[in-house]
């Protein structure tokens, strides 16, 4: 070879745990995607009430202050499972991992149960007006999303807890918690919308 | 050749080269041909793909003139015209020119940055197979008698369940489904490979303006496209199947809602179609007058701003449903003040050429066709940005013109130019000038015989999407004029798909840079080894092939036995670390099968969206699941 | 190339002119003050634009005939960059041009808005004289809007208006979006369910002008056109004194007859005929259809022969459409197009 500069890169790693791995860029991006789909169901929500002159209509039960409003505290605090399970997953720290993911998905499963307690709450559903349709649009997709991560993350602590802790379960750990810290944080400004928005920009008849 | 780097041509030991080459084989057989992840097969895949739904385009096209040429035809009825027309714009829009765009930035991207490969080469092939089956999905149905008719933007509520009974509008909005998640992946992992994958020194004031063309891009999709889902899945899919009322008045819902939700896609998308050809416009202009494109910062300032700005003009696709005054003057003052981005580049890439020393290549030719008619188009539009004028001519032929110039001169034309420019890269033979050159003609007349009467037919009243028009309105000349071009339009392509054909397998061979180009892509072999690069280059300037051979270097270090690659730093392309990229898998087809499965039945039942996510979850899982884990030792 | 380019150009322009020349529904020939003003906007943005598109095209072929002329070729042989003198050069000039075209493109704007607010300002006149219009699938009705409600006029598909008096159109949908279009007179306006969008004109030369709907809407969007009649005021006033009686009783055997056949079949579930039993909504209003141009919102001049074939088989002239065939025996149509025909 014939150049004198060359770059010798064999010292690094083939692999990083953090926030330059290209796979927590895409993560990244992935978040940024479906959170302007939530920004526009936003939008969609102010929209259809500056349309109408009663909102939410006669007769809607909004969704319930207590119920949502206690639930936001197990939903931060899985937050807090996964931020455990992450920053272990950067130390190689197997037990860490399974601890932490294992707390994640508890502390979610009980947000779901609030979140089912609240839906079941409604007495309107998607048909029913357009009110309806968006709460049930806006409900209906953050819970999907929730309930595959989720699914996701379970998948995770199986391969973790049976022995596979190279750095591709590792990496995925990681990166795992951008997913549930943007759920996680999507839902605080969907939650004000749903619960405060009929509140605070609300007309009854 | 004082100029040509020596370290260009990589002498490398052959037990190197030939481990790469076994690292980088896709597997054998029909089974290795589903699992390529390799970003130039991938790539070339996306550009057949999309230019067989061009010609299906085209041939769609020619119908529509065909019963326009004479007032009162008779060729074809209201729903079949309506039908076609649909499916034309749809085809055009959503299967052939964003696909297409894409397609060039997935082969060309990793190439000019010195990179081997995307940064998520099975999620690549993902969105491959997704495209392919939205485009079939289309396309099976409309062949057996299942054509959405409700134009390709699809208004509520004609396009709602009452006026739009039947599956067509249906399979267009679950269509839309299939070819935004292969937007999306295409954005996603471009964005990434641009920011994380460069070689080494190749800060971002040095990566090739193609490069930014599809960053912007990328990033404009990354905004537009959940728009697009959302008006057409969301929407108008489930206003239709499962009874929600975003788009009925009746229930508090508003059929303008659609129309935002579009256009907010809408007007961005037709600047996600336009801004990788002004990239191609740059390449190709910058290696056939020998120089650097003139005004770097302020081109790549223009592309970023264009990007910006596209978010906030689509009302002015709905300026007729009468607005508040504010948003009217806002709207115009956007839709004209964007002219700014593209004339900042038309006067750099006119500098450019005054200043260099050109080459009139065929490819050449394509550039200068693209002045002509992106500029003409692009002056109509600043027409269009003032109300009172677009009162008169939206919804009429002039906007078809108008968007025809922009369209097929901003966008195709430089597509055209490229195809010529890089098909030597692309296949190892030089492709035929004189024939490259008889194609731009007859294309250039063509077009111009096709869409420049359109202008005087908005003009003179003639609204679009009519399947006739009477005889006493005088439209029936400058209809048959159109006709007469756009059957020439047919022949360039023929003439241009011919040279293609030839070509490839009698063109003169070429070497790694038959233009003397200053970008790394020529640097690689033609066609490139699908490792791009025995050894990743480290760049020296912005343009590494006229940069002295002592300011370059390369790297070494890395293993053949895997595909690996380097990840460097955001700003400055300093190496951080080696990233072992997957080799073939069969899990992205698998799991794109999986979705569609689920999406085409959710036309039918919402359950299938559940199917839908448990098929795409098991794929993921395949597709994630750790086998052997990753050496770490170096 | 150039005799290639000059013969896309004089094609074009030879098409062009032949739009120059009097037409119905063309912008080009303004018939109404707010069309007027918008035609000048119209030839201002070509003459302007279109000098500066020529320019610009002059100086991008130019290199072309000066090819070996870069500033300082020398430096570009070796360094593939001109010298630093000459990129500050254009540097200077590119930056102009842009400075240029920002303020070119400021003026544009504020002529664009002022001409707005000219031809559609938020406000109509006082004085002016309010029609509703409301579009469905593939025809127009037209109700003239009056405080006396012995005086609201409703009738179909051509709109008589006097010259030199503001006409304010209400827009409304029966059901998918619709848009009001006459190009002699002004710009267009949608017509969306569930709102009301307005727009007004003023017809400044007696005449007859044709629109036609001009947002897609489905199967005979093609064939959903109109006429605006402009009138001396006291030709307007004669019509619509005419226009509010109700249809004139037949007054021949065969006139009569054909009344008969019109009340004793399906016509009645759409059709009005004021002054007899016939109320039906679905359909254009009847009452004075001799009076008009045009059958079936503009497909087909109104005669005898037109308006037989259209009842015979209305899908053949506009498939699709939701006119009903109704079942005639052959010795009932022509009474019947004869009563039709006397409804003046």
């Amino acid at each position: 070879m014939t150049p004198s500069n060359t770059l010798d890169v064999a010292a690094l790693p083939p692999y990083s745990i953090s926030s330059k791995a290209p796979l927590w860029w895409g993560q990244i991006l992935l978040c940024v995607i479906e959170g302007s789909m939530f920004c526009m169901l936003i939008a969609i929500y102010f929209y259809l009430r500056l349309g109408v002159d009663v909102w939410p209509p006669p007769g809607a039960r909004t969704p319930g202050v207590a119920t949502s409003s206690i639930a936001l505290v197990p939903l931060l605090a899985s937050a807090l499972g996964s931020y455990w399970a992450s920053e272990a997953a950067k130390k190689d720290d197997r037990r860490g991992m399974i601890l932490g993911l294992a707390l994640n998905l508890a502390l979610a499963c009980l947000f779901l149960l609030f979140r089912y307690l609240t839906w079941s709450g409604l007495n309107f559903n998607w048909a029913s007006n357009a009110y309806g349709t968006i709460v049930w649009s806006i409900l209906f997709l953050h819970t999907f999303d929730l309930v595959a991560d989720l699914l996701f993350t379970l998948v995770l602590l199986v391969i973790v807890a049976a022995g596979r802790s190279g750095p591709k379960p590792r990496l995925g750990v990681h990166v795992d918690s951008v997913v549930w810290y943007f759920l996680v944080g999507i839902w605080l400004p969907l939650y004000a919308v749903l619960v405060w928005g009929p509140r605070v920009v609300g007309v009854s008849q | 050749m004082s100029i040509r780097t020596r370290w260009q041509i990589q002498v490398v030991a052959e037990t190197e080269r030939s481990e790469l080459y076994r690292t980088w084989s896709d597997g054998g057989g029909l089974f290795g041909w589903l699992s390529v992840t390799t970003h130039q097969a991938i790539g070339m895949r996306y550009i057949v793909t999309a230019f067989i739904f061009l010609l299906l385009g085209g041939v769609e096209a020619l119908a529509m003139r065909l019963q326009l040429a004479r007032p009162e035809n008779g060729l074809l009825g209201p729903d079949r015209y309506n039908q076609i027309f649909t499916m034309h714009g749809t085809t055009m829009m959503f299967l052939f020119a964003v696909p297409v765009m894409e397609g060039m930035g997935v082969y060309l991207v990793p190439l000019m940055l010195g990179t081997r490969n995307v940064a998520f080469p099975r999620l690549n092939a993902f969105g491959y197979w997704m495209y392919l089956f939205g485009g079939l999905l289309l396309y099976i149905s409309a062949f057996t008698g299942t054509a959405p008719a409700a134009g390709w933007f699809s208004y509520t509520p004609l396009s709602g369940p009452q006026y739009s009974p039947g599956k067509g509008v249906d399979v267009w909005a679950q269509m839309i489904t299939f070819t935004e998640i292969s937007a999306m992946c295409v954005a996603t992992e471009l964005i990434v490979t641009i920011f994380k994958l460069r070689a080494p020194r190749m800060s971002l004031n040095r990566i090739p303006m193609f490069c930014w063309g599809m960053l912007v891009q990328s990033f404009m999709v990354i905004f537009a496209m959940p728009a697009v889902m959302l008006a057409s899945t969301v929407l108008l899919l489930n206003d239709r199947t499962i009874g929600t009322h975003f788009v009925n008045p009746a229930e508090g819902g508003d059929p303008l809602l659609y129309q935002h939700i579009f256009w907010f896609f809408g007007h961005p998308e037709v600047y996600i179609i336009f801004i990788p050809a002004l990239g191609m416009v740059s390449a190709i202009v910058e290696a056939h007058s020998r120089r650097g494109v003139f005004g770097y910062p302020a081109m790549v300032l223009s592309l970023v701003a264009n990007g910006f700005i596209a978010f906030g003009l689509w009302v002015h696709h709905m300026f007729a449903t009468g607005l508040p005054q504010v948003a009217e003057a806002y709207f115009t003052a956007a839709s004209m003040m964007i002219g700014i981005t593209s004339a900042v580049q038309i006067f750099c890439w006119i500098a450019t050429l005054w200043t260099g020393r050109l080459r009139l290549t065929a490819a050449m030719h394509f550039v200068f066709g693209f002045l002509f008619i992106f500029v003409l188009g692009g002056l109509t539009g600043i027409m269009l940005a003032s109300i009172p004028f677009d009162l008169q001519v939206h919804d009429t032929f002039f906007v078809v013109a108008h968007f025809h110039y922009v369209l097929i001169g901003g966008a195709l034309f430089p597509l055209f130019g490229g195809f010529h420019h890089w098909f030597p890269k692309f296949t190892g033979r030089m492709i035929s000038e004189k024939a490259g050159k008889a194609a731009f003609w007859i294309l250039f007349a063509g077009f111009n015989l096709t869409f420049f009467p359109m202008h005087i037919l908005g003009l003179k009243g003639m609204t679009r999407r009519i399947y006739t028009y009477p005889a006493d309105l005088q439209w029936g000349a400058d209809n048959l004029l159109a006709t007469i071009g756009a059957f020439i339009i047919a022949i360039g392509g023929i003439v241009f798909i011919a040279n293609v054909l030839w070509s490839r397998k009698h063109g003169a061979r070429a070497d790694n840079d038959p233009w003397n180009a200053g970008t790394l892509e020529w640097a690689a072999a033609s066609p490139p080894e699908k490792f791009n690069f025995a050894h990743i280059p480290v760049v020296g300037g912005r343009y590494p092939l006229w940069t002295p051979s002592e300011q370059q270097g390369l790297v070494v270090g890395m293993r053949n036995d895997r595909r690996e690659v380097l990840v460097t730093s955001a700003m400055d392309a300093e190496p951080h670390h080696r990233l072992v990229l997957p080799r073939s898998s069969i899990w992205p087809l698998l799991t794109a099968i999986g979705l569609a499965i689920g999406l085409v039945g959710s036309i039918f039942a919402f359950s299938w969206y559940y199917l839908a996510a448990a098929l795409g979850m098991i794929g993921f899982i395949g597709w994630f699941w750790p086998h052997k884990p990753v050496e770490v030792r170096p | 190339m150039k005799p290639r380019m000059a013969a896309s150009l004089a094609l074009g322009l030879a098409a062009f002119c032949s739009g120059c020349a009097v037409s119905y529904q063309s912008s080009v020939d303004p018939a109404g003050t707010q069309a007027e003003q918008i035609a000048v906007l119209w030839w201002f943005f070509l003459a302007l634009l279109g000098a500066i598109f020529v320019l610009v095209m002059a100086f991008a072929v130019w290199p072309l005939f000066h090819r070996h002329r870069g500033v300082n070729p020398e430096a570009l042989e070796e360094r593939h960059e001109p010298s630093r003198e000459t990129e500050r050069k254009l540097g200077r000039v590119v930056g102009w041009a842009s400075g240029i075209t920002v303020l070119i493109l400021l003026a544009l704007i504020v002529i664009s808005v002022i001409t707005g607010r000219a031809t559609a300002g938020s406000e109509p006149p006082r004085d002016h004289l309010a029609i509703e219009v409301t579009g469905s699938q593939w025809w127009w009705s037209v109700r003239y809007v009056n405080d006396d409600a012995s005086r609201i006029l409703t009738t179909a598909n051509e709109i008589h208006v006097p010259v030199g008096r503001t006409v304010l159109i209400r827009g409304l949908s029966h059901d998918v979006i619709h848009s009001f279009w006459i190009p002699n007179l002004q710009g267009k306006r949608d017509l969306i369910p569930s709102r009301v969008t307005t727009e007004w004109f003023q017809a400044s030369r007696p005449g007859r002008y044709r629109g036609q709907c001009a947002e897609f809407c489905g199967l005979q969007h093609a064939k959903m056109a109109l006429w605006v009649i402009a009138e001396p005021s006291d030709r307007y006033d004669a019509w619509m004194e005419n226009q509010l009686k109700p249809a004139a009783a037949p007054s021949t055997p065969d006139t009569q007859a054909g009344q008969q056949v019109f009340l004793s079949h399906a016509c009645v579930f759409c059709h009005t005929i004021r002054g007899t039993s016939a109320a039906g909504q679905a359909g254009p209003d009847l009452t004075h259809l001799a009076s008009r141009l045009t059958i079936a919102a503009g497909t087909l001049a109104n005669t005898k022969g037109n308006l037989a074939g259209w009842i015979t088989d209305p899908q053949s002239i506009k498939p699709g459409n939701h006119m009903a065939t109704v079942p005639l025996r052959s010795e009932d149509l022509q009474p019947l197009v004869d009563y039709l025909e006397s409804l003046q």
